[in-house]
């Protein structure tokens, strides 16, 4: 175990500055080159980073406390998407009513799944976490094919969609309604994990299982609220992004793909490294699609991947995670 | 873990269950249905390719892939293209070479990213799966989204085999001879340095197995299995396209070792059938039961659900997946049943029988 | 030795029952033979997985022709039955089902399938076994070069970009466009064609630039575009990207006419997109705008019975795909009044089909033709105001 903390936030520190540096880099380098066109494709880029964040933020709670890879992750937000369609768009209950009863179900069901499932099997093998949370997410997938549909279902925006423009570049409210309830994520779980009790509880419970029992802490509890909290999250972000998105019974997927690279890239189990990850991710996304010359606009949907294979082979623990000890 | 021997003659009476399979379905009253038995007993048995070295991977060598779907696809490719650009490619050399370049994708992967443990391995292997469907998808060489079609069915000596029953005997004598390596290789001494690195890796370490290697060895092979399998696959459906390989069937190769059995080879196999079988017979059943109603009576809608569910439960319940499952349950059951026969005998010894 | 053996049992009896309990499923599923045998015909459709849209109204459609036929007495003497199989969008399921038709249920042609990949897969069976095959699906490689036994009912993507460019020449009178397409089969073979043929037709293509299907900002591919001479912009895709796109063209102040493709032929693109929807020009079947085709034609006689039939049997208004399964059945009945249930009299029965009126147009075959329809079946629409209207 590395006892050097100084040495590690150090270094830690200094991933961080690099990568914003290198990030200034490449917004200041597009935006020159590319103008406004270039601002364009940054902007784009957090607004899908942002999107990603959200879905990482989960995926690093989640591998915080039980290190379980949740592959069901992107089904929260697919869920909550599809509910505020039953609940707003058809059934014309106001949006903040419909927020909160989709974020409630959604994370009931995260829990009752840590309940029945996880708590159950804690301890055993990666493989038979794996599979149950990838058992998990075709169910999940499989009951809102079966109760939604296969067509995507559009969700009216908050605010309408008048665009606004700045810098020659442009938005739409939703994108804004995007970024401001990232920001508040993030700040919300950075509160949660290093000022409330409940949250620095979960922090040792992650960190030393023992020590943390020892001290009256639960292991158990802190499982669950890790998983109704990523759920909660998941939901929120699935329904902020329904208008942009026209969420159907598919789109699980591709957000926990992306979400999960986000949260390795910034470092699985860190939640900052999960925002700054994600942002990351995005903008190099729309940058190289934009870069890129016509015919190769194909493989920008490999370069998410090909970032995760890098990451894990050159530095695994992520921009700003802690090296993992060696399993014995 | 793992036991020590596996008779060579169990693996005779499963060849021989198997081999009789056309005739048996022929005796069910009423059908002439063996023809889709066989064709869906094809697919098993090239799955059951994949799933045999997956299950030595992981089941023995302990490690995990999410991305096997990709050498299942460089196989079938590989002897897609050659023996569609050149007619004259004689179609057992293209399954040749689909093995081998599936074994030298392996060994390329394998190397860097086997020194990843756990979740890391399976994300990397899931990365590597993904980079494979899109490229795929988007090159030229492997038709794209469309894939590659008016594939030559398998030959050799030839004899074409271009018949469900034919490609039935091929793909069903290969899977046995694969199960024959694969008993072999686990009883020498390769498989004893499997089975040490999987119970402690640094333990093996320690005692002098080089771990990197044997690691790398069974990645290798299990990646030529699946490359196998997917040529076969290839010739059988005579056409392929991306989305043939995407993750959900790393996902189902997977599914199909642990469901099957880890640490018993007979688990490929019962995994293999019963998971290529089980949605067929879910969307059977809705004509044994009369008068469903509509929405009910669909149970297209169901597999899906009933999948999930089923991966689900298994683990929750049977993680061992279901040969080491059910023999436990077996040998259980015999225990018990021997413990009555010792009460029985005991009671009937104390009243002076 | 005895723990061998003991492991090797629970093995045996687990693939024993697994394959008994198969045979048993299949063997009670096996339909009774009657003595007044009704004429099977197969259908493999996409009724789950990512082609159910298109699989589930042509499943529909096929029900209902079936219950008009048996009305009117069947056909020469015989009922005729469509035994629907679903192949979940996938391409090894649809060659297990069309082998598991032909051979255990002895069909004499089969309908299959929605989409493109399934239909390949079928291909190779329909032609080993001799059986005639008719899809619903657009690709055109599964008519080229033409397969003796593979037939279409829809127009191809071929003439659907034949109609876009005769548009964007006579109507637009445009000669710089960008296109803009989905990196999935549909889209991609879209582009393929346009770029093909665009310069045919002195159509010059400025840039061509793709978006994943399940992206959900092309604003960088469009603020390229926006930074070309292009005139026009055609989008090739399906839902609900071809929506997502209407919408930032608004955001980015995109002024261009957005030409799509038949993959937004539905209500749900106008659903999707909204009021960003209006002004989209698209090609399609006639059908979606019956007066479009002539009104005393026996084409408008089937379209507008075809219609006023769907709705009162499911309640919603028939959609195109809706109109391909129908033609499909259609075609082989019609054959089959003359072939009766011989495969391959059937076969060559289907190919001398001539001027028979259907629901996407009017069908004519020939040994070089397995298309039956062509460009002039179908028109130019624009969504005006969440509504349907012809371009002329």
């Amino acid at each position: 175990m590395n006892l050097n903390l100084k040495e590690n936030t150090t270094e830690r520190n200094r991933v961080l500055w690099g990568t914003v540096a290198f990030v200034a880099l490449l917004i200041a380098l597009t935006v020159s080159i590319k103008g406004s066109t270039g601002l364009q494709w940054i902007l784009s880029g957090l607004t899908v980073g942002s999107i990603y964040s959200l879905v990482a933020i989960g995926f690093s709670i989640i591998y915080a406390s039980t290190r379980v890879i949740n592959f069901a992750q992107g089904e929260f937000s697919m869920l909550g998407g599809l509910l505020l369609y039953s609940l707003c768009t058809k059934a014309g209950l106001p949006v903040p009513v419909g927020f909160l009863l989709a974020v409630i179900i959604v994370t009931l069901i995260g829990a009752g799944f840590e309940r029945t499932a996880i708590h159950h099997l804690r301890g055993q093998s990666v493989i038979t976490m794996i599979i149950v949370t990838i058992g998990f997410s075709i169910f999940l997938r499989a009951i809102a094919l079966w109760s939604w549909g296969s067509n995507p279902l559009p969700i009216a925006s908050f605010s309408g969609d008048k665009s606004v423009r700045f810098l020659g570049a442009s938005l739409v409210p939703q994108n804004l309604w995007v970024f401001g309830f990232t920001a508040v994520m993030v700040i919300l779980v950075f509160l949660f994990f290093n000022r409330t009790l409940v949250g620095k509880g979960m922090r040792a419970a992650a960190a030393n299982p023992d020590a943390a029992s020892m001290v009256g802490v639960s292991t158990s509890m802190s499982s669950l609220i890790a998983w109704a909290l990523a759920a909660a999250i998941g939901a929120a972000a699935g329904i902020i992004i329904a208008p942009i998105t026209m969420p159907s019974y598919g789109i699980g997927t591709m957000l926990g793909l992306k979400g999960f690279t986000a949260a390795v890239l910034g470092g699985l189990g860190n939640a900052p490294g999960a925002v700054v990850g994600g942002l990351v991710l995005g903008v190099l996304e729309k940058v190289a699609g934009g870069a890129l010359p016509q015919g190769y606009s194909g493989y920008t949907d490999a370069l998410a991947f090909l970032i995760l294979i890098l990451v894990l082979l050159l530095r695994p623990q992520g921009l700003l995670g802690k090296p993992e000890g060696i399993k014995v | 873990m793992p036991g020590p021997t596996v008779s060579y003659r169990n693996l005779l009476v499963v060849a021989a269950f198997i081999f009789l399979l056309p005739i048996w379905a022929r005796l069910v009253p009423g059908s002439a249905l063996h023809f889709d038995i066989v064709n869906l007993m094809v697919l098993a048995g090239i799955y059951a390719f994949a799933v045999i070295g997956l299950n030595l991977l992981v089941g023995y060598a302990g490690q995990v892939s999410l991305g096997h779907a990709a050498f299942f696809g460089i196989g079938a490719y590989t002897t897609a293209i050659l023996c569609t650009r050149f007619a004259w490619f004689p179609t057992w050399l293209g399954v040749l070479f689909g093995a081998l370049l599936a074994g030298v994708a392996g060994l390329l992967i394998g190397i860097p990213v086997l020194r990843l443990k756990g979740n890391y391995l399976a994300i990397a292997t899931l990365a590597f799966g993904e980079i494979s469907y899109i490229f795929f998808r988007q090159s030229g060489i492997t038709g794209g989204t469309v894939g590659i079609t008016r594939i030559p069915p398998f030959s050799m000596f030839g004899f074409s085999f271009d018949s469900d029953l034919r490609f039935f005997f091929l793909v069903w004598i290969c899977v046995m001879v694969l199960m024959l390596l694969t008993i072999n290789i686990i009883q020498s001494r390769v498989g004893r340095a499997l089975r040490a690195l999987h119970s402690s890796e640094v333990a093996a370490d320690a005692m002098g197995v080089n771990t990197g290697r044997y690691k790398t060895k069974a990645f290798v092979l299990s990646a030529v299995f699946a490359g196998l399998g997917g040529a076969l696959f290839a010739h059988f459906q005579r056409y392929i396209n991306p989305e043939s390989f995407m993750l959900t069937i790393s996902i189902l190769f997977l599914t199909m070792v642990v469901i099957g059995g880890m640490g018993n080879i007979w688990g490929a196999l019962v995994g293999a059938i019963s998971l290529t079988f089980l949605p067929e017979v879910i969307r059977a059943l809705p004509q044994w039961i009369p008068g469903l109603p509509e929405g009910l009576a669909n149970f297209n809608n169901y597999v899906l659900v009933l999948y999930g569910l089923l991966l689900m439960v298994f683990m929750i319940f049977m993680p061992q997946g279901m040969t080491v499952g059910l023999a436990r349950g077996v040998s259980y059951g015999e225990m018990q049943a021997k413990r009555l026969k010792d009460r029985i005998r005991a009671r009937k010894f104390s009243r002076g029988e | 030795m005895l723990k061998t053996r003991m492991r090797a049992k629970p093995v045996v009896v687990v693939l024993a029952l697994l394959l008994v309990l198969s045979l048993a499923v299949y063997g009670c599923g096996k339909k009774k033979i009657t003595s007044e045998e009704p004429y099977k015909i197969g259908a493999v459709l996409s009724l789950s997985g990512p082609n159910a849209p298109l699989g589930q109204p042509e499943e529909r459609s096929l029900k209902l022709l079936q219950k008009q036929i048996n009305a009117e007495g069947g056909i020469n003497g015989h009922r005729v039955t469509f035994i629907i199989e679903d192949d979940m969008s996938d391409p090894a399921k649809a060659s297990t089902a069309i082998a598991k038709l032909i051979t255990q249920d002895n069909v004499a042609a089969v309908i299959g399938s929605s989409g493109t990949g399934t239909t390949l897969a079928m291909a190779p069976i329909a032609e080993r076994e001799k059986v005639a095959q008719v899809c619903c699906a657009a690709g055109t490689k599964i008519t080229q070069p033409v397969n003796k036994w593979i037939f279409r009912t829809p127009p191809t993507d071929s003439m659907a970009i034949e109609k876009v460019l005769q548009y964007l020449k006579s109507n637009l009178k445009v000669s710089k466009i960008a296109i803009l397409h989905d990196a999935n089969a549909f889209g991609v073979g879209g582009a393929d064609e346009l770029t093909a043929k665009a310069p045919g037709k002195g159509v010059e293509i400025v840039t061509r630039e793709s978006y994943g299907s399940t992206d959900v900002d092309m604003t960088t591919q469009l603020t390229k575009i926006k930074d070309t001479p292009a005139q026009a912009l055609v989008v090739w895709g399906t839902n609900p990207g071809p929506a997502i796109i209407t919408k930032n063209m608004q955001q980015l102040g995109i002024k261009i006419p957005f030409v799509g493709s038949h993959g937004i032929a539905n209500k749900k693109f106008i659903e999707l997109a909204g009021p960003a929807g209006n002004g989209v020009v698209f090609p399609a079947g006639r059908m979606l705008i019956p007066s479009s085709i002539p009104a005393d034609s026996e084409w408008r006689k089937s379209v507008d019975e075809f219609i006023k039939d769907y709705k009162a049997a499911y309640n919603a208004d028939p959609d195109t795909f809706a109109g391909h399964g129908w033609d499909a059945g259609l075609i082989i009945t019609d054959a089959m009044k003359t072939a009766n249930t011989d495969r391959v009299q059937l076969r060559s029965q289907i190919e001398k089909t001539k001027d028979l009126a259907g629901i996407g147009g009017v069908f004519t075959y020939s040994p070089t033709n397995h298309d039956g329809l062509d460009v002039n079946d179908l028109i130019m629409v624009k969504v005006d105001n969440g509504a349907w209207t012809e371009v002329k």
